[in-house]
């Protein structure tokens, strides 16, 4: 149990890559409150789910994109658990479209609540992990980033301005011990690559150098062990989690 | 309400924490750069402490005008200019800058700030009784 007597905060923990993180650090005995936005029934699903997980788990509404209410949010549960150790931040969404037919509020959209909403997190969770000379933070990027996909413009910039968030805000944090890294995976089964899967999932099993679509567990658990003591050591990086998708060649 | 030997007994501790320096490097003469070796992010970490100590909100950029050390509208060839020296005077009524304004280096800038300057700004925050 790596994280008994630890807490997180994980945005976007009601569904996919965010749920499945939620459910790992709870079942290694970590405290978690999770941010969903609008699906209050996913939320309550996996709080049900997790009843009887050895860590403690609560659910909290808020859009990422608005800083204030992050501020507010990581204040009252820094009162109450005078620690935070942990937080991933995996809200986000596609918006996809060529660049010639995207509307100006797709575009905001995405960079707001990939990359914004990774700022503001970040930044509420600042002061807390400075003080305590400790932390985590993980940040969910995408192998999009830097392997362009048609109808992506939006979600491949907000990815590549998470990188460099995470690397920069990695140096500013490291004297403070507080340790900052990203994971890109590739293509994972969740809500957000449905559609993409449902077009052309066969083809991209092909690329895949492992032949398979990979499960939230599968980034979870790589997750986990960034946000752990047992990556002590390693600060700055974008760990990519794809199956060897982006290893490229044939 | 705090005495000011009550004020600079927690400047001194949060120096001490946030810097790691010991208590009796903390005196009020001390440069926050030059004796106690503060970096930048330091500065937001001291911030931190101050607030959490008195209970007070600090804007960020009012102990440490960091914004006007980089705002080319202020400064030429590594130099704050007249007008930057007069919007310094402005946000740190605390500090004395008279020193400094000789040769107003951007990089001798951080050795300015000394503890008793940290007095200073936060008795401006907090009432204090002699
Ligand atoms: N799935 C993949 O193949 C894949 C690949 C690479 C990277 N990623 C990245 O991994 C992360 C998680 O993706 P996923 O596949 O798990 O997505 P998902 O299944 O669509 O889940 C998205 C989560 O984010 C929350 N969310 C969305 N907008 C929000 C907002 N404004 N404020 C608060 N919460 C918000 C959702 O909550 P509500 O339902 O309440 O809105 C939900 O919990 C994302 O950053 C994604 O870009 C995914």
């Amino acid at each position: 149990m790596r994280f008994e007597g630890k807490t997180a905060i994980v945005t976007g923990g009601s569904r996919g890559i965010g749920r499945a993180c939620v459910a790992r650090l709870a079942a290694e005995g970590a405290k978690v409150a999770f941010v969903y936005n609008s699906n209050r029934q996913a939320a309550e699903s996996l709080l049900d789910e997790l009843k009887s997980a050895p860590g403690e788990v609560r659910a909290l509404q808020a859009d990422v994109r608005d800083l204030q209410r992050a501020h507010q949010l990581v204040d009252s549960l820094f009162d109450e658990w005078e620690r935070i150790d942990v937080l991933i931040n995996s809200a986000g969404v596609v918006k996809d479209g060529l660049l010639g037919a995207m509307t100006a509020d797709q575009w905001r959209e995405v960079i707001e609540t990939n990359l914004g909403g990774t700022f503001n997190y970040c930044h509420a969770v600042t002061q807390p992990m400075m003080m305590a000379r400790r932390g985590s933070i993980v940040n969910l990027s995408s192998t999009a980033a830097e392997f362009a996909a048609r109808g992506q413009v939006n979600y491949a910039a907000s990815k590549g301005g998470i990188n460099g968030l995470t690397r920069a805000l990695a140096k500013e944090l490291a004297p403070r011990n507080v340790r900052v890294n990203a994971i890109a995976p590739g293509m994972i089964e969740t809500d957000m690559s449905q559609v993409v899967r449902g077009i052309a999932g066969d083809q991209i099993k092909k690329m895949i150098p492992l032949k398979r679509i990979g499960r939230p567990e599968e980034i979870a658990s790589v997750a986990a062990f960034l946000a752990s003591d047992e990556a002590a050591y390693l600060t700055g990086q974008v760990v990519r989690v794809d199956g060897g998708l982006s290893l490229g060649g044939y | 309400m705090p005495t000011k030997e009550e004020v600079f007994e927690k400047i001194q501790a949060a120096l001490v924490d946030a810097l790691g320096v010991d208590d009796e490097d903390v005196t009020p003469e001390a440069t926050l750069v030059g004796d106690l070796g503060a970096e930048s992010i330091d500065f937001l970490d001291i911030v931190f402490r101050l607030e959490k100590a008195f209970d007070i909100k600090i804007p960020r950029g009012e102990l440490f005008p960091e914004d006007i050390l980089t705002d080319s509208k202020y400064i030429q060839e590594g130099k704050v200019t007249e007008t930057g020296l007069a919007e310094l005077r402005k946000r740190m009524p605390f500090a004395n800058l008279d020193q400094f304004a000789k040769n107003p280096a951007v990089q001798d800038f951080g050795n300015l700030l000394t503890v008793a300057d940290m007095c200073r700004f936060v008795e401006g925050k907090v009432e204090v009784t002699d």
